[in-house]
Parts: structure tokens; C-alpha cells; sequence
């Protein structure tokens, strides 16, 4: 922590990776970097159990919220920031329902919490392309029906873009292994295979 | 979920300064098992020490070990290509481990203190002799399917889950710590407890105390290894039984045996007698008989497990043949 | 002219699900909001000693905590179990326990993690008392229920007893089945907003007008004021079919509050809040003469049920109906534990079903005879009961299903193939389910840009009610669809039925299409009186419509659009269309094919190749339909080999209340599923020709994987799930 929070009295305070969110609010980090303060043998400050101001970077903007350090990412996207296209199925990490990329990384957001992410550049379905185009693991989910009621679905897809950008898959079976942190109750499961094989071989 | 504060630490000696002072502290990383247990109760901890900014990241090979740092994350060593061709068995339980978005997010020290997923412990309204001391272990006359079958006692029958401890107990490997004292070294045989009448005291971990790292003898990398874990569902799933071995051969015969079994035991199970019952031997039909045996020598099954009995002669005989034939 | 209604048009609410724009009831943005979470008893039978919110009450934003102390009285309570409520027994009216996860508070907080803690804080005194849990250690305690109490059928046709001492072959076996649960993945979800008098739900429900019924009576208030909102459903798969008491509470709550309130069910919640399917134990006997006719059949049903709410929901409806046996007896027997209510499961008579269709396995290979020459030997297209004829193409299903599966190839030696450390084996079974029709209001309505709205208060809980509300409008209408857009969800809208026993396409269809062909002779009728359209003077059966077009039938080029019509006209069109497809019932059916491979070393099972032959009657969508029946077959997947819900029989507790315990396929134990479509009409089903296909895609499948594993192994395992540990026998 630097020194942005010194002086803050009040029951909110302030969290922010300063120097990395200040310089890095339009540059995305390279996966897996962490926002790492400087290494410092000084012991760093506690915040909460109160609301502390957070900057969350979700879709390429700074979002600016408070939240108290036991609120987890995908609480603070769906209940402060409401983004609800990304789904709570068992807040347990057990459906891949929450799922988003942060850094780049497919990740549950329900297995971590908001003010661990400060800096992190978050993606959300909201995000994943423009308002007006599809990106093509949508289309493709759209062509190949690879979804029926839909619930599990923007964490399917954001995990398949996910599972693309750590490598190639080599099979059918691959994907299958690779995709299988994500649950769909309707069973959409081979139509999913079908739609990521689609945008792996650049049918789409 | 309990509210609490939250720090992040930015180096080893500051984690510790930080989760020293709160008897209550808990530290973070990937968040991946933590905040289940904080959410379900099972954790009430005032402050969390966020320890991802703490340099402890990266494989390093050297002369002797190799250093796998505490905050790699699980899918990095299984992704990583020195560690699929020279220590597979370690790669193979990482990856047929949780899912892909929990690999990305867990680390190795987070993994390697996983809680139990007794379903008894994990459920904060039942009795369980590790959550609270003396409440009492329904799982011993309850749905003991997924329980121990060694190294129980009567107060207790959880089973640890981790895959890649299974791993790192046929790999030798030793755990590096970081308390108050300075940085300490257990073999991962000596860091996990079995249950006996204290299974709340899971751990060598000192109160306060980092995982920064886990060390293999690199010698271990000219072994043949290998893991297989067993499971209902195909994947995303906690084992019935896994097996990893670890093989020095000397042509046809077994020179050094390390053989390590998951999901039959409160913690990552040595086989020692198997072990013994390999070494200096060719891996004949008899041979792979009685380290399967003896594998499951003494084995305490309850209602509902005994099959795991049988499924781990068979499985070990299995992988044995697989990791030790001829190539 | 392109008709829309059988081609393989994209779901039409796609882009809304891909894109995450496409709103829950949990997703509903509305000012104030509260938060509520539920207090569950962890205890399964006895009484509140003392209930102690005071640390609950003081917690940091807490709005109120309500137990049977202080929550006012509901104006209503059923008397014994009755649709559509889900259970008789209305929570936090007195301190009696009857089950785990019975609700004692709810507790209310300005953001979820206050709430979330508060309900931490709650502490509940319990005078305990011993539950009876577990169906086979309590069989001593099965009857047999009158025929009175839903879903017992106790039936008897022709001499069964004679038929059976007549037969040349018999076998008689038992088996089981395990508590199921659906976990749809959107959890249950009701998010409260009173207005003055006037309720506004938003609702993760399979039927609005069953949850504005239900709600509207516990509170005491008349159902117009009462409006349900469900524009998109996370599943179902029958949990949601009926209305539970954590729908009426919330209402109830919100009132007292005087904030809107956000319920969210948490997973482990799921498993105890809005029912399951039963435990069963069933008997079965099969005799045959040498060909293989059926000379009797038995199968008796023993199942669990709640103490508090007798119902049979492992639905008998197979063994009286597929087969022409002429001597049969069918039996229910229920057996009372301290669990929550039973519910309609995806297929409910899914158990019943795989039990017959294993035992006829059981039956061909005892005859010597292949399985399908045996279905085949007591084929009939005829209600068995009635002896009505029925269009059934299920020989054809047989037919397709084997052709495409290559089963003439197939060994039919048990333990006769084998891959490595894998065998190999394969099998079949019959799909069949019961399907009823209901009611359903549609309008719609062209406005003045000649654009086409559909309405209709139905639900789309998956299986593309939307998309095909849309093909058969444009159909209608003579429109494209893209010139269509559905609303459903609301209660404001034409009242419909549940969204349940696989009769929403049919019903709604059917509703649809008479309020497009209304609108469409409106929109003829204006426009062949108007002078100035190119039809004017036309006769209304000379007219014709298509691609958006109306045109003279003998005179194509003849004619104008609707837009033409409309933008004249200069105010909308609406006509209505009603559907009362009550009395409407029949089955549909199918065969599946399956292969597996069980490892020697660990007797694991994997579904390798799954075909599936079925008889819907006409496809109204080959696309939305063929996802309904994979996703029907992978629900067979996961019952045949990983799901089972675990309760500790002392304590009375679900232990496998999560994902991680309780195991639904995932992608890794999914193959390439081929589904065949016979896809003839059924014009004694519907007008549209179609039929219920949301079941039948669920059965057959279980069977066909068991049947496999015995084909592989030599090793018949009548319990369900098969997992690894029943096939560890002795070693090779």
C-alpha cells in the first residue's frame, strides 16, 4: 500500500494499487502480472471491516466502489456495478457459472473477493465484444444452440474464450476435459463442443 | 460470510508480521478454498492477509531440488514443460485436478492446506471432532462412501483431498515455511497429522506460518512416474482413490519405490510396505499382488467404503505395471 | 411459401443470452432493494425449543428478522398435499419440525453479506426428536395408499397371476433408484415489490398463473393484484413447476418491511426448499411365453414420500402403457419419511421406465432372444388399456435407432469385446412418456410498421418457447419470422398454463396459431374492403400470405405487404387465439442406443456413444429440439451413473447438498449424441401435429447405459447410480 489512504478517517476507506491503476487504466497488465506494490519490509495497512473505496477495472473502465473487504467479485459486479450478466449458480466454485477473465485468465469470480482485484483488468459477457457485434464464440454459441435456458451461459462462453487463449485444443476430447468447470443442467454439452470447435478451427 | 479486515502483504516477512499478530489471521492467495470455508462458517478469521503480492512465485531448477514457489499457480507447474516430461506424475494429479478457472487461481501453498471435504466438516450445523474438539465424528457410523479407510481413528475418518500432495509425497518433496523464526524445512511426510484424538491439529504448520515454496530432489527426475485417480464423474471431481508412484529402475527390476495413495487416508498416504514389497524386484504378476497388498494392509473400512479396499490393490497394481513395464 | 415451423430457425432470444442482457428474476434492477436470507432447520424432526434473534437483530444493517413468533398469519393453509402448492406444510406458523431444511426465519439486510451473516446469528433451541430417514431400512413401514392420494396407481388387467404361471420364461428382480435432485443452475429466486396494495414478483418459477394463485391466496388478496414476472427462466427441470414457501414468504416479509426484498436460494438450499425425486424400490415380474409374448407382467412401486405430504412421484405410467401384455398388475406402495415434499423430477416417470426396460433386457437375454425382436414381439400400436389405435411410430424408432447405432454388428454374448483394459458393450432401451395438455391464451397484435407481436403469459424455461411462439406466428401470418417478436412472462399478458409435463409447445402453439390465422383474415378483411389496396374486392379465400406479403392465390404478383395494409389502416390489429387442450393426453415415444466401456482395473463406466430415436410427432424445430433431447439423454447420463443424493439416516441431513457431492454430467462424461427424429405428424395429438417431447427425451437412456454395462461386464446391477464401486467384483 502507498500513501494515497493516509488521512482517511472516515469508515470508508481507500484501497488502490496507485501507481499501477494510475498508469495502467488503459494498458490491460500481461496475464498473470500482479499489481504488486514495492516490496517494502514496512508492514502494510488494514482496511475494513468497513466499506473501503475500490477501483475495479471491468471492461476496459475504471469503476469506482465501495465495498466492504468480505465482498467477493462477483457480488460487487452483479449487486454494485450491475453487471448481472455474469451468474451466481452455487457460489461455490463448483458451476462456473461466475466465470470472467481477469488478466486475460479465466477465473470464478465467486472464489475471489472485489478488493483483491483492484488493478486486475477484469472481462465480463458485458465486454467480451461491442455493443453491437458478437464476438465469434457468441455467434457461434447462437449458431451451434448451445445453450437452452441460457443461465449458465455467459460463464460457458467466457470460459471457453478463456480456455481458447491458454492454448489450442488438440481434440474434441480436450475440450471436453478443459470445459468440464463449467455445468449446464439443460445439457447442452456436445452443442458447447460443437461451437468452441467452430472458433477453434476458424469457422467462425 | 463474517465481515473482516484485509491487508496485503508485500513480502514474506510482513505476511507473517501481519498474520502473526491476530491470533484469528488467515492467509489468502487464490481465495479458491478460503472463502468457502470463511463463507460456510468454517472459518471466522477477523483478518485476511492477502499474500498474492508476495514475491514466492516461479519453478527454479536447481543442482539438487527443484523449487516450486508457494503462489505458482496450479495450472503453471502442471503447464509447465519440465515438469510434464521430467516429474509427470506431478503434472497428471495438478491437472486431473478441481477445474480449469481453479487451477488458473490456486495456488501451491493453498493446495497444499486444503481442508478435508468430509461432508460432515464441511457442513457447520453437524458435529466433527476437527471443526470443534469433542463434538464428535458422525461420518464413522454415517455416509462414509467418500471416508478413510487408513490412518482413521474413532474420532476421526476425513480424507485429504489434495491431488498434488499425493503427488509431492511420492516425489519426496519438502515443504518450506516462513514464521516469525525465520524459513524451516519439513518433509511433506512430517507435515500432515493424522487425525488420532487431536484431528483439529491437521498440520506442522506453526501458527502465523507462510508456505513459500515446496522443494523435489531433482534427482527425482530421471524416475519414472505416474498418477491415475479414480472417480465417478470423468472429470472436476475429488478422488475415490489416486495413486502415484515414483520409480527408480534398474533395467527390469525396481531399484527405489516411492508410492503414495489419495482419497483412502486423513492425509497424502505413504505406502511404505508397498513400497518394500517392490523394491529390488521385477514387476511380476506376484510382485504387483503383494504391493498391492500390502498397500492396504491393515486398512479400517466402515459401511459404506469398503470398496476403496479393493480399489486401491487393483489401481496400484495398475499404474505399478504402467510406470515400471517395459518401455 | 417458406414455412418456418419445422426448419432449424435460431433461438430467437440468442443474442439476449450470449450477450448476458437477458435478465433473472435475481438480475431485476429495482430501486431500494433488500436482502433476505433463509434460516433452515438442521435438525429433521421435533419442535423449536427457543428461537434467539437478538444477536441477528442487532447485526450491522439488519431490516428484521421474522420466525413463527412475529411473521402474520398466511390467510391460507392446504389441506394435504394439493397442486399447485409444492407442499403442504407452510413454514414459520408454529414451531412443529418435520424435516431438515424445514424454514424457521428469514432474515432481511441492506446488502446480501449482511443478511448472509445475520442468518449466521440466529440461534435455535430444538427439542429434538429421532427422523425416519431412508427408504430401504424403513420398508417395514411401506402400505399401499388409495388410489386418492396423487400418483398411486394400483391397477389390475386381465389375470396377471395366471399370466404369469402360464409363462415359459420368467424372471423376477429387484431394484432401486436414488433420491434425485434437478439443481437447475439459476437457484430459485423471488425478488418482492409492493406497490400499495399491488405485489409485483419477479420470479424464477415454471408458472406465473400457479404463482400468482398460490401467492394471491396465502396472502389473503385478490389475484388481479398480484403480478408475476418472468421474462427468463435459469431451468427448471420440474422444481420450479409448483409454488413453494419461500415464494410466498418473501411477499409476505417484503410487506412487512415495506422495502422490496431479493431472495436467492442458496445451492445447499436447493436440495431441501423446492422438493426431489423418491427413493424406489421396485419388484418386478416378467413372464413370456418361448417367442417372447408377454403372458404377465408385475411391477410393484415402493417409494418415499414426506410425512407431511402423501404423493407418489415415481410415476408409474411405462409398464400399463408401451407393451401389449394382457395380464398386469400395478402397484403402488409409499413409505413416510421426515424429508421435504416430493416433486416431479425430469421425467417423472423417468425410474419406472428404466426398471421395466432393464428387466425386459433381463427377460431377452433369458429368452435368448436380441432386445429388440423382444419389444418387437410385444409391439402394439394400441392403448393397451383401451385398445384404441394410436398414431405410434415407434417400430420406426427401432428401426432408425439400429440402423444409425449399427446394432446388427453387436455380439450379443455378455463380456464379449474388449479394448485394452476396456470392455466394451452395448445396449438399448424404449423411451416413452406420458404428455398432457393444457390451456393457453395468445394474442397478436400487427401494428401500424406491419411488424407482428405475439403474447402469450407462458414461460420459456429453456426449450425455445420463444423461438417456436415465433415460427408459428409467422407461419400463421404468412410473415417471415424476423418480422415476429415474441413477450411471454408476465402475468399481464394472455394467460397460459405451467411450463411443465411437456405440453407448452403444443398448447401455446396451438394458441398461437389461432390468434395468427384470427389476425391474418382481419388484416384480409381490411384490406379487401379498402379501395385502395390492390386486393380490394377480392374474396377473403382468394387471398394468400407469405414473406410478409398478402397476395391474390391465382395472381401472385398481385398484392401488397402487411406494412402496406397497416400503415393505411393506421392502427393496430389484434385478434386472440385460445387453446384448451385439457382433455388432451398420449404418449410419446422412442428407443435409445448406448455403448460404454468399463475399466477392469476400477470399474469406472463411460458413455462412449449414445443414439436416440424418437417419436414427437412433428418437429417444430429441429435445432431447439434436438438440444431438448441431448440435454433429455445426458439427464440420463447422470442418472444412471453419478447422481444420488446422500441423507445421514440419524441425523437426517443431506450431505450431498452442493455441486461437489452431488455429481450432474459434466462435459467430460458427455459423448457425440446422434438423435433421430421420426418426425411424422400425430394429427390425433394436436392440429400442429406435434406432441410432448420435453420427457421422453429423458427416459430410455438410463436402461440403455445399464444394459450396456451388463453387456460389457456379465455383471447386472439393478441399483442406480451404477458407480465404479458396484462393479468391483472379484479380480480377473
Amino acid at each position: 500500500m502507498d500513501g494515497d489512504a493516509d488521512g482517511q478517517v472516515s469508515r470508508r476507506q481507500v484501497i488502490v494499487a496507485g501507481t499501477v491503476l494510475a498508469a495502467g487504466a488503459t494498458v490491460a497488465p500481461a496475464a498473470g502480472q500482479r499489481p504488486a506494490a514495492a516490496a517494502t519490509h514496512a508492514v502494510p495497512e488494514v482496511v475494513g471491516p468497513g466499506e473501503v473505496e475500490v477501483s475495479l477495472r471491468v471492461n476496459g473502465t475504471i469503476r469506482e466502489t465501495a465495498v466492504e473487504p468480505r465482498v467477493t467479485l462477483l457480488d460487487a459486479l452483479r449487486d454494485r456495478l450491475r453487471l448481472t450478466g455474469t451468474k451466481k449458480g452455487c457460489d461455490h466454485g463448483e458451476c462456473g457459472a461466475c466465470t470472467v477473465l481477469i488478466d486475460g485468465r479465466r477465473a470464478k469470480s465467486c472464489l475471489t473477493l472485489a478488493i483483491m482485484q483492484t488493478g486486475a483488468a477484469i472481462t465480463t459477457i458485458e465486454g467480451l465484444a461491442g455493443s453491437e457485434r458478437l464476438h465469434p464464440m457468441q455467434a457461434a454459441f447462437i449458431e451451434r444452440d448451445a445453450f437452452q435456458c441460457g443461465f449458465c451461459t455467459p460463464g460457458q462462453i467466457m470460459s471457453a474464450v478463456g480456455m481458447l487463449a491458454e492454448g489450442r485444443p488438440r481434440s474434441r476430447a480436450e475440450i471436453r476435459d478443459r470445459m468440464s468447470g463449467n455445468l449446464c443442467r439443460c445439457s447442452a454439452y456436445p452443442n458447447i463442443v460443437d461451437a468452441i470447435s467452430d472458433v477453434a478451427e476458424g469457422r467462425r | 460470510m463474517k465481515a473482516f479486515r484485509y491487508a496485503r502483504a508485500t513480502s514474506q516477512a510482513n505476511a507473517v508480521t501481519l498474520a502473526s499478530a491476530d491470533p484469528t489471521a488467515v492467509y489468502i492467495a487464490g481465495g479458491t478454498e478460503t472463502l468457502n470455508l470463511i463463507r460456510d462458517g468454517l472459518l471466522a478469521p477477523d483478518l485476511l492477509v492477502d499474500v498474492n503480492a508476495v514475491p514466492a512465485d516461479g519453478i527454479a531448477w536447481g543442482r539438487d531440488v527443484v523449487r516450486i514457489g508457494a503462489l505458482t499457480s496450479m495450472a503453471a507447474v502442471a503447464g509447465d514443460a519440465r515438469i510434464r516430461t521430467r516429474l509427470p506424475v506431478l503434472s497428471e494429479a495438478l491437472s486431473a485436478s478441481a477445474s480449469a478457472q481453479v487451477r488458473n487461481m490456486a495456488s501451491v501453498g493453498g493446495n497444499l492446506m486444503q481442508r478435508t471435504r468430509c461432508w460432515y466438516y464441511r457442513d457447520a450445523a453437524l458435529p466433527c471432532n476437527t471443526r470443534i474438539p469433542g463434538s464428535g465424528c458422525p461420518a464413522i457410523e454415517g455416509e462414509n462412501r467418500w471416508h478413510a479407510i487408513l490412518g482413521g481413528s474413532e474420532h476421526c475418518i476425513k480424507v485429504h483431498p489434495s491431488d498434488m500432495a499425493v503427488a509431492l509425497t511420492a516425489l519426496d518433496a519438502t515443504i518450506l515455511i516462513r514464521d516469525a523464526q525465520g524459513e524451516r524445512r519439513v518433509p511433506i511426510g512430517d507435515f500432515y497429522r493424522l487425525p488420532g484424538s487431536t484431528p483439529h491439529v491437521e498440520t506442522a504448520l506453526p501458527r502465523g506460518g507462510l508456505i513459500v515454496g515446496v522443494e523435489i530432489p531433482s534427482g527425482l527426475t530421471r524416475s519414472r512416474s505416474g498418477y491415475r485417480k479414480v472417480r465417478d464423474r470423468a472429470s472436476f471431481e475429488f478422488a475415490l482413490v489416486s495413486v502415484a508412484v515414483s520409480l527408480d529402475m534398474d533395467g527390469d527390476a525396481v531399484r527405489e519405490a516411492r508410492i503414495a495413495l489419495g482419497g483412502v487416508a486423513p492425509r497424502p498416504w505413504r505406502a511404505v510396505e508397498a513400497e518394500e514389497a517392490v523394491r529390488g524386484r521385477r514387476l511380476d504378476p506376484d510382485v504387483l499382488e503383494a504391493a498391492a497388498e500390502a498397500a492396504v494392509r491393515g486398512a479400517v473400512p466402515r459401511e459404506h467404503n469398503g470398496f476403496k479396499v479393493e480399489l486401491v490393490r487393483r489401481t496400484l497394481a495398475d499404474v505399478l505395471a504402467r510406470i515400471g513395464g517395459k518401455r | 411459401m417458406t414455412q418456418s415451423v419445422g426448419r432449424p430457425l435460431n433461438r430467437v432470444d440468442g443474442r439476449d443470452k450470449v450477450t448476458g442482457t437477458a435478465r433473472y428474476a435475481a438480475d431485476q434492477p429495482v430501486a431500494g432493494l433488500t436482502h433476505a436470507v433463509l434460516v433452515q432447520s438442521t435438525i429433521a424432526s421435533g419442535r423449536i425449543k427457543a428461537i434467539d434473534t437478538r444477536a441477528a437483530r442487532s447485526a450491522p444493517g439488519v431490516l428484521g428478522v421474522y420466525t413463527h413468533e412475529n411473521l402474520p398469519r398466511f390467510a391460507y393453509r392446504p389441506d394435504g398435499y394439493t397442486f399447485p402448492y409444492g407442499q403442504s406444510l407452510v413454514p414459520m406458523q408454529d414451531d412443529t419440525i418435520r424435516y431438515g431444511g424445514q424454514h424457521l426465519a428469514m432474515v432481511v439486510a441492506g446488502t446480501p453479506e449482511q443478511a448472509r451473516h445475520a442468518a449466521a446469528l440466529v440461534e435455535v433451541d430444538y427439542d429434538v426428536e429421532p427422523p425416519i430417514i431412508g427408504l430401504r431400512a424403513n420398508l417395514d413401514r411401506a402400505y399401499a395408499p388409495p388410489t386418492t392420494v396423487p400418483g398411486v396407481i394400483q391397477l389390475e388387467r386381465g389375470d396377471p397371476g395366471d399370466g404369469l404361471d402360464r409363462a415359459e420364461v420368467r424372471i423376477e428382480a429387484e431394484y432401486s433408484t436414488s433420491i434425485n435432485h434437478h439443481n437447475p443452475i439459476e437457484p430459485s429466486a423471488t425478488l418482492a415489490v409492493w406497490e400499495g396494495e399491488d405485489l409485483t414478483l419477479y420470479e424464477s418459477t415454471q408458472s406465473m398463473s400457479f404463482t400468482q394463485e398460490v401467492v394471491a391466496r396465502m396472502l389473503g388478496m385478490p389475484r388481479e393484484r398480484v403480478r408475476v414476472v418472468v421474462p427468463y427462466l435459469g431451468g427448471g427441470f420440474g422444481c420450479k413447476g409448483f409454488v413453494w414457501p419461500h415464494t410466498y414468504l418473501t411477499a409476505a416479509v417484503a410487506r412487512v418491511v415495506g422495502r422490496p426484498v431479493k431472495l436467492v436460494l442458496t445451492r445447499a438450499q436447493m436440495y431441501t426448499s423446492c422438493g426431489h425425486r423418491p427413493e424406489s424400490v421396485q419388484r418386478v415380474r416378467l413372464g413370456a411365453s418361448k417367442d417372447g409374448r408377454l403372458t404377465g407382467l408385475t411391477h410393484h412401486v415402493i417409494s418415499h414420500t414426506a410425512s407431511h405430504d402423501l404423493v407418489n412421484f415415481t410415476v408409474i405410467a411405462s409398464p400399463q402403457a408401451v407393451y401389449a401384455c394382457p395380464n398386469l398388475r400395478v402397484s403402488t406402495e409409499l413409505v413416510e419419511v421426515n424429508l421435504g415434499t416430493t416433486i416431479a423430477t425430469r421425467p417423472p416417470s423417468g425410474p419406472t421406465n428404466e426398471v421395466l426396460e432393464m428387466a425386459l433386457d433381463e427377460l431377452s437375454l433369458e429368452l435368448g432372444v436380441d432386445p429388440i425382436a423382444l419389444r418387437l414381439a410385444n409391439y402394439t400400436d394400441r392403448d393397451p388399456a383401451t385398445g384404441a389405435r394410436q398414431t405410434r411410430y415407434l417400430r420406426e424408432c427401432y428401426e432408425l435407432g439400429a440402423e444409425r447405432f449399427g446394432w446388427r454388428r453387436r455380439k450379443p454374448e455378455p463380456g464379449s469385446t474388449r479394448a485394452g483394459e476396456m470392455l466394451v458393450g452395448t445396449g438399448m432401451a424404449g423411451s416413452f412418456h406420458n404428455w398432457h395438455g393444457m390451456t393457453a391464451q395468445a394474442s397478436v397484435e400487427i401494428d401500424t410498421n406491419g411488424r407482428a407481436f405475439v403474447r402469450s403469459g407462458t414461460q420459456d424455461i429453456g426449450t425455445g418457447t420463444y423461438t417456436i411462439m415465433t415460427q408459428i406466428a409467422a407461419d400463421a401470418l404468412g410473415m417471415r419470422p424476423s418480422s415476429v417478436r415474441p413477450r411471454l412472462g408476465d402475468t399481464r399478458l394472455p394467460p397460459a398454463a405451467s411450463s411443465s409435463g411437456s405440453a407448452t409447445a403444443v398448447t401455446v402453439g396451438t394458441a398461437v396459431r389461432e390468434a395468427g390465422r384470427a389476425a391474418r383474415e382481419k388484416v384480409i378483411g381490411i384490406a379487401i374492403a379498402d379501395p385502395r389496396s390492390p386486393l380490394h374486392g377480392a374474396a377473403s379465400a382468394a387471398v394468400e400470405t407469405a414473406d410478409d406479403r398478402l397476395f391474390l392465390k391465382a395472381r401472385p404478383r398481385r398484392g401488397e405487404t402487411y406494412r402496406d395494409v397497416l400503415a393505411r389502416h393506421g392502427s393496430p390489429v389484434e385478434a386472440q387465439g385460445n387453446a384448451d387442450l385439457a382433455n388432451q393426453a398420449g404418449g410419446s415415444y422412442g428407443a435409445v442406443f448406448a455403448e460404454v466401456h468399463v475399466s477392469t482395473v476400477t470399474g469406472e463406466v463411460r458413455v462412449t456413444r449414445l443414439v436416440g430415436a424418437v417419436d414427437v410427432g412433428r418437429v417444430l424445430n429441429p435445432k431447439t429440439a434436438r438440444s431438448q433431447a441431448i440435454g433429455g439423454m445426458i439427464w440420463g447420463i447422470g442418472m444412471a451413473l453419478t447422481e444420488h443424493t446422500l441423507v445421514d439416516r440419524r441425523l437426517g441431513r443431506i450431505v450431498t447438498a452442493n455441486l461437489a457431492g452431488y455429481l450432474i454430467p459434466v462435459e467430460a462424461d458427455v459423448p457425440d449424441i446422434d438423435v433421430i427424429f421420426v418426425d411424422k405428424p400425430a394429427p390425433d395429438a394436436s392440429a400442429l401435429g406435434a406432441r410432448g417431447m420435453g420427457e421422453v427425451t429423458g427416459t430410455g437412456t438410463v436402461a440403455a447405459i445399464a444394459n450396456a454395462v451388463h453387456h460389457a461386464t456379465g455383471r447386472r446391477v439393478r441399483q442406480l447410480p451404477i458407480t465404479p464401486d458396484l462393479l468391483l467384483g472379484p479380480r480377473e
